[in-house]
C-alpha cells in the first residue's frame, strides 16, 4: 500500500557537482521574480491567518462583555463597558472548584499520552520494521477497528470500565481512550517512510531490536512523536461525552464536562462561555506554542534535513 | 546516535526495501506489540464484537430483559416504512453530503499551508500557532461561538456581510443549502491545523537533497511539488485521506450544537442520529446495527480507496 | 490484499467468538422496578445524601445551596451533598449510573421523565412517603400529580412548574405609539397591536423554529383550538388534527404577515426581544430570571386566547427517590426527610424563575408580593396543560419537533409535516409499549 519512497528516488538524484555549474547562471530576473513570489507568499499566509484568527477575537472580546451587550451589540468587537465579570464567576467560584479541574485534565492528558506514545511507538516499529507471522492480520483488524464509528463502544466500554472497578477514576477516562487504533497507525506511516540503510548499518554493527528501536526510530521520528503527543494531548483534554458519562464525583470532573456545569440551564451566557473557552484552550495553545518549537528544534538536531 | 546517522549518508544506494532485512522475528514482534493488543483488545476489539451480539438484540441498556431478534434490526434498516429506516438513510445521506463537501477542503487547504509554513519563513512558528488555534477548542466550544458568530439575524458574520453592502439575512445556521456552507466552513477552519501538523511532520522527513536535485533538472515550485513533494507524502498522505475521510464520516458535533440537524433532519448526520438512538433513547441494538452497516459502507469506500492508490503508486 | 482479506476475516472470526464468550458471561442486571420509600423520618446514624439536579442556572444554584446549607445545619445526622449539572448530562450520566449502584439517592427530574425512568427500573416509589407528607392530587394544578405516577404507584412529587408566558419589550410599543400598559388578551387585541406595530415596521413576534419556543407555542395554540398530542393511552399521535393544522397557520401567518422573519435562528426570539427589535415573546416563565433582560423595559404577562379555549403550555419537574443498585435504605430514608423539608420550603425556590409546585405556597400572598414578576404566571395554571407522560414518551415528542420546524420553514405544508410526524409517532408509541410493556 505504500512503498517508502525516498531510496527510490534518491537514485535518480544526479551528481551534487550538477548544482555548482547551475548556480551562476541565476540572473536578476529571477531574483526579482523570487521576491515577488516570496511576498506573495506572505500575503496568502497573512490573509489566511487573519481569516483564522479573527472569530477567536470575537470570542476573546465577547468574554469580557456583559450578557446585555453580547446580545445587543453580537458583532462589536468592542465590548461596551468592558467587564471581567464572567472570568470572576468562573475563576472566583467557591462552588466550583475549576482550579482542581484544570490539574484533572493535565494529568488525564499527560497519563493518556503517556500511554498513547509507549504503546503506538513500539506497536508501529513491529509494525513497520519487523517481519512477523500475522503482520498482515494484526495490522488489518487494527485499521479495520478505525472503521467502527466510535459512538457503539461506549456503553460496552462503560461496562468494562465499570467492572474494572474504574468509573469515577482517572483511569476511566486515560486507559481506554489510549487504545485506539489512530496512534499505531499514524506512526506506522511515519516509520515506514525512514530509510532501511540505517538500520541495517546498525544490525551490521551487531545492535539488537531494543537499540535500534530506541536510539535510531525513536530519534529520527522526533516530529512524528511530538505531533502525536500534542494530538493525543489535546484529544484527551478536549472529550466532554465519555466523561460526562464515566465521572461522577463533581471533584473529580476534567475542565470540559466542568465547563459545561457552568451554562445556564435555559439560557446561554455568551460571556461566560466564551471565558470558559479562553481559560480552557490558553493553557494548551502554549503547551503547543512550546512543543512545535520542539518539533522544529529537533528535526535540525536528528539531522533529518539531509 | 550522531555517528548512525553520519553513516547514512555514507551508505549505498540500496534499493528500496519492503521487507526489512534480518529474517522473521515473531517473537519479538509480538513483545513489542504486547502492550498495544492489550488495551486494544479488551476497550476495542472486545467492545466492537460485543457490538455485533448488541445489534442482534432488542438491546436497552437499562431493561433486564434484552430479547434476542436476529437480524431483525437490520432487517428494519432495509424495510420501507419501517421506524427506522427513512431516518437512518436519509442521515447517511447527509452524511455523504457533508463528507464529499468536506473532505477535498480538509485535505487541499491543509496540504496548502503545509507547504507553505514548511518554507523558511520570518515568524514561522507564530504562523504555525495561529492555524493550529482554532483546533486547540473542542467541538463545544466551537459550535458555541460559531453559532453566536452566524446567526441570522443577530450575528456577526451577518453584520460583517451587511458592511460590505451583502445581503445580509443569511440563514446560515437555519436553513440549506446554507447550513451545509456554514458546517463545512466551520470544520475547515476547525480541523485544517490539526492535518497541516501531520502533514509539516511528513514535509520535515522529505530529503532535502531531492528538492536539490529537482531543481538541477530545472524544475519549477509546481512540479517540483508534484515530482517530489507529493510523492514523498504518500504514506502520510494516505493516513491523511483515511482519516479524514473517517472524521467527516462521524461528524456530528457539528450538527448538533450549530443546525440541530436542521431544517426538518436535513443535516442529521448519521452519527447524530445513531447517537441520539442508542444513547438517548437507549435502543442500542438499532443504534449498533447502524454502526456496523455504516463501517461496511467505509471499509468498502477504504479499500477501493487504497487499491487506487497502490496502483497510482506502482 | 486479496490473500489478506481472507486472514483478516479468520481473526476477526476468532475475536468474534472471544467476544460472545464475554458477552454471555457477563449477563444482564435484573432491574427490579422500584422498592418503597418508607414512611416517616429519619433517626438513624449519620449519612450523606447524594442529590443531583439541574440547577445550574441563573439564581438556582444560590438559592440551592442556601436551603441545603439551612437543612444541613437543622440535621445533624443527614447532610446533603447538592450536585448541580446540565439537565442534559444528568440524561446521560444518570441512568447507567444507578444500574452501576453509584447514582444519586435523590434527584429532581422533569415530569415528561418520571414515568420513562421508572420503568426503567431507576426510580423507588414514593407512594408511602407522599402519604406522611399528606401530598395528594388537589395540592397540585390539575394533572400534575398523576404525571409523577406510572402503573399506579406515585416516582415523582411535584416541585416545580414552568408555565410560559408572553414577554413584552414596553419601550417597543411605547415606540410605536400603543400603549405599554395595556396587554393583549385575545385574538382580537393581539392581532390588533401586531397590525399596529407592523404599520410601524416592527415585526412584532418573532416565531422560532425549534423547540424553545416554537413548539411550545405550537402547543400552547393546539390545545387552545381544543386539540391534544396523543389519545388517552398514548398510543397514537393526535397533533395532526384541524387544531394542529390551525396552529401552525396562525404562526406562519406570522411569517407571512411580515410580523416575523421567516428564518428565525434558536433563541433568536428572546434575544430580539432584549435587543428591542420586537415587541412579543412566547417564552418560559424561567426568562424572569434573564440577567441580560434586567436592564430593559418588560414585562410578562398571561398569553392571549387566540383560540377557543384558554391553555398553555408548561413543564415541571419532580423529586425522585433513586433505585441505585444496592441502595442504601438509611440514605432513601433521610432523602425522604429533605423532600419534605424543601417542599415545606419551597416559596424561596419562586427567586429562581420557577413557580413552586404546591399550590398553599404559591397562594401564599408573600410570593406575589417578593416576585411581582411571577404574577400573571400564576393564573395561567388553572388551564396549564403538562408534558405527556408515559415510558419512553421523549422519543415521540422529538418527532413534533420535526414537524413544527418543517412547517415553520415552509419546507412542508402544516397537513404534510403533522402528518408524516404522526405517522411515525404511531411507531414509535407500539415499539415504546412493546418495549416497556406499559
Amino acid at each position: 500500500m505504500t512503498a517508502p519512497v525516498l531510496p527510490a528516488r534518491r537514485d535518480a538524484a544526479p551528481p551534487r557537482a550538477a548544482i555548482r555549474t547551475d548556480r551562476p547562471a541565476a540572473d536578476r530576473g529571477p531574483v526579482v521574480r523570487r521576491r515577488l513570489r516570496r511576498a506573495g507568499l506572505y500575503l496568502v499566509l497573512y490573509l489566511l491567518a487573519l481569516a483564522v484568527v479573527l472569530p477567536l477575537l470575537w470570542v476573546l472580546t465577547t468574554s469580557f462583555k456583559s450578557d446585555g451587550d453580547a446580545i445587543d451589540n453580537p458583532a462589536s468587537l468592542l465590548p461596551n463597558p468592558v467587564t471581567g465579570a464572567a472570568y470572576q464567576t468562573l475563576l472566583a467560584s467557591a462552588d466550583l472548584p475549576i482550579f482542581r479541574w484544570f490539574l484533572n485534565s493535565l494529568a488525564a492528558g499527560a497519563l493518556q499520552t503517556l500511554l498513547i506514545l509507549v504503546t503506538a511507538s513500539m506497536g508501529a516499529y513491529a509494525l513497520a520494521r519487523l517481519d512477523f507471522a500475522g503482520k498482515k492480520v494484526v495490522f488489518g483488524v487494527i485499521v479495520m477497528t478505525l472503521f467502527v464509528p466510535p459512538v457503539i463502544f461506549l456503553i460496552p466500554n462503560y461496562l468494562i470500565v465499570q467492572n474494572l472497578g474504574w468509573l469515577d477514576s482517572i483511569w476511566a477516562i486515560t486507559v481506554p481512550g489510549a487504545a485506539s487504533a489512530f496512534g499505531i497507525f499514524f506512526l506506522r506511516q511515519f516509520f515506514l517512510g525512514l530509510p532501511a540503510e540505517i538500520e541495517e548499518a546498525a544490525r551490521i554493527d551487531g545492535a539488537g531490536d531494543v537499540r535500534i528501536f530506541l536510539q535510531l526510530i525513536i530519534p529520527l521520528s522526533r516530529p512524528a512523536i511530538a505531533t502525536l503527543a500534542v494530538l493525543s494531548f489535546l484529544s484527551n483534554w478536549n472529550d466532554f461525552l465519555w466523561p460526562v458519562y464515566v465521572l461522577l464525583s463533581p471533584e473529580n470532573l476534567t475542565l470540559q464536562p466542568g465547563l459545561s456545569v457552568l451554562r445556564g440551564a435555559y439560557s446561554t451566557h455568551f460571556g461566560i462561555v466564551m471565558a470558559g473557552a479562553v481559560i480552557a484552550s490558553v493553557p494548551v495553545l502554549i503547551l503547543f506554542t512550546l512543543a512545535q518549537r520542539h518539533v522544529v528544534e529537533s528535526v535540525a538536531a536528528s539531522g533529518l534535513k539531509g | 546516535m550522531s555517528d548512525l546517522v553520519v553513516e547514512r549518508s555514507a551508505l549505498p544506494q540500496v534499493a528500496p526495501a519492503r521487507k526489512p532485512r534480518g529474517g522473521r522475528r515473531t517473537l519479538t514482534a509480538y513483545l513489542f506489540l504486547a502492550p498495544f493488543l492489550l488495551l486494544f483488545v479488551v476497550f476495542v476489539v472486545v467492545p466492537a464484537v460485543y457490538g455485533i451480539w448488541i445489534s442482534l438484540h432488542a438491546w436497552n441498556p437499562l431493561l433486564p430483559v434484552k430479547p434476542f431478534i436476529g437480524l431483525t434490526n437490520y432487517l428494519q434498516l432495509f424495510t420501507p416504512g419501517s421506524l427506522t429506516s427513512g431516518d437512518f438513510w436519509q442521515s447517511m445521506g447527509a452524511t455523504a453530503i457533508f463528507t464529499v463537501a468536506s473532505v477535498p477542503f480538509l485535505v487541499a487547504v491543509p496540504l496548502l499551508l503545509a507547504v507553505l509554513l514548511n518554507q523558511r519563513l520570518a515568524g514561522g512558528s507564530v504562523f504555525r500557532a495561529v492555524f493550529f488555534a482554532p483546533y486547540v477548542l473542542g467541538v463545544a466550544v466551537i459550535g458555541v461561538m460559531w453559532r453566536y458568530l452566524l446567526d441570522p439575524q443577530n450575528g456577526a458574520v451577518n453584520a460583517v456581510l451587511s458592511f460590505f453592502g451583502v445581503q445580509a439575512d443569511i440563514p446560515w445556521t437555519v436553513d440549506v443549502p446554507w447550513a451545509w456552507i456554514s458546517l463545512v466552513g466551520v470544520t475547515v477552519w476547525w480541523i485544517s491545523g490539526f492535518n497541516t501538523v501531520i502533514l509539516l511532520a511528513g514535509l520535515k522527513g522529505i530529503n532535502a537533497e531531492l528538492y536539490d536535485a529537482a531543481a538541477v533538472d530545472g524544475a519549477g515550485a509546481w512540479r517540483k511539488f508534484l515530482s517530489v513533494t507529493l510523492p514523498g507524502l504518500r504514506p502520510v498522505m494516505a493516513f491523511v485521506t483515511t482519516t479524514t475521510i473517517l472524521g467527516s464520516a462521524n461528524m456530528f458535533g457539528q450538527s448538533f450544537l450549530l443546525t440541530q440537524g436542521g431544517p426538518g433532519t436535513e443535516t442529521r448526520t448519521v452519527i447524530m442520529y445513531i447517537a441520539n438512538l442508542g444513547l438517548s433513547q437507549n435502543q442500542m441494538g438499532a443504534a449498533s446495527a447502524m454502526s456496523y452497516v455504516l463501517f461496511l459502507f467505509l471499509a468498502l469506500i477504504s479499500i477501493v480507496n487504497f487499491r487506487l492508490q497502490s496502483r497510482r503508486g506502482d | 490484499m486479496k490473500n489478506g482479506l481472507v486472514r483478516r476475516l479468520t481473526a476477526a472470526g476468532v475475536a468474534l467468538a472471544v467476544g460472545t464468550a464475554l458477552a454471555a458471561c457477563s449477563g444482564g442486571t435484573a432491574a427490579s422496578t422500584g422498592g418503597d420509600v418508607k414512611a416517616g423520618g429519619y433517626d438513624g446514624p449519620k449519612v450523606t445524601v447524594t442529590f443531583w439536579n439541574g440547577f445550574t442556572g441563573g439564581a438556582g444554584p444560590q438559592v440551592l445551596k442556601k436551603l441545603v446549607s439551612e437543612f444541613n445545619s437543622s440535621h445533624k445526622n443527614i447532610a446533603i451533598s447538592s450536585v448541580p449539572m446540565e439537565w442534559d448530562d444528568i440524561a446521560a450520566k444518570m441512568p447507567l449510573a444507578v444500574k452501576a449502584g453509584r447514582g444519586p439517592d435523590v434527584t429532581v427530574v422533569h415530569g415528561s421523565d418520571v414515568a420513562t425512568y421508572a420503568a426503567q427500573g431507576l426510580l423507588l416509589k414514593a407512594d408511602a412517603i407522599a402519604k406522611t407528607l399528606k401530598m395528594d392530587e388537589s395540592d397540585f394544578p390539575s394533572g400534575l400529580y398523576e404525571n409523577g405516577s406510572y402503573q399506579d404507584a406515585q416516582y415523582g412529587l411535584p416541585w416545580s412548574v414552568t408555565p410560559l408566558g408572553l414577554y413584552i419589550n414596553k419601550d417597543v410599543l411605547k415606540k410605536a405609539g400603543l400603549d405599554e400598559d395595556t396587554v393583549p388578551t385575545t385574538e382580537a387585541e393581539y392581532d390588533e397591536a401586531l397590525a399596529a406595530l407592523r404599520a410601524k415596521g416592527v415585526q412584532g413576534e418573532w416565531v422560532d423554529p425549534y423547540f424553545f419556543t416554537g413548539v411550545m407555542e405550537f402547543q400552547s395554540l393546539l390545545w387552545q383550538y381544543g386539540g391534544e398530542l396523543y389519545n388517552d393511552d398514548v398510543s397514537k399521535a393526535t397533533y395532526n388534527s384541524d387544531a394542529g393544522v390551525k396552529a401552525l397557520n396562525v404562526m406562519l401567518d406570522r411569517i407571512k404577515q411580515g410580523d416575523s422573519p421567516a428564518k428565525v435562528a434558536q433563541d433568536g426570539d428572546i434575544n430580539a426581544l432584549i435587543a428591542g427589535k420586537t415587541a412579543f415573546n412566547w417564552n418560559g416563565i424561567w426568562q424572569t430570571s434573564n440577567t441580560a433582560l434586567q436592564s430593559k423595559n418588560w414585562t410578562a404577562a398571561a398569553v392571549p386566547q387566540i383560540g377557543t379555549e384558554k391553555a398553555v403550555w408548561s413543564s415541571s419537574t419532580d423529586w425522585a427517590f433513586v433505585n441505585n443498585k444496592g441502595q442504601d435504605s438509611n440514605k432513601t430514608q433521610a432523602a425522604g426527610v429533605f423532600v419534605q423539608w424543601m417542599n415545606e420550603h419551597s416559596l424561596a425556590w419562586a427567586e429562581t424563575g420557577e413557580l413552586p409546585a404546591t399550590n398553599s405556597v404559591r397562594e401564599d400572598s408573600s410570593l406575589v408580593s417578593k416576585y411581582p414578576n411571577l404574577k400573571p404566571f400564576l393564573a395561567e395554571l388553572d388551564y396549564a396543560h403538562f408534558e405527556t407522560s408515559a415510558p419512553g414518551i421523549p422519543s415521540a415528542d422529538a418527532l413534533l419537533n420535526t414537524a413544527v420546524n418543517e412547517a415553520i420553514l415552509q419546507k412542508k405544508s402544516p397537513q404534510q409535516a403533522l402528518d408524516d410526524a404522526a405517522k411515525k409517532a404511531d411507531l414509535q408509541l407500539q415499539q415504546n409499549k412493546q418495549q416497556y410493556g406499559y
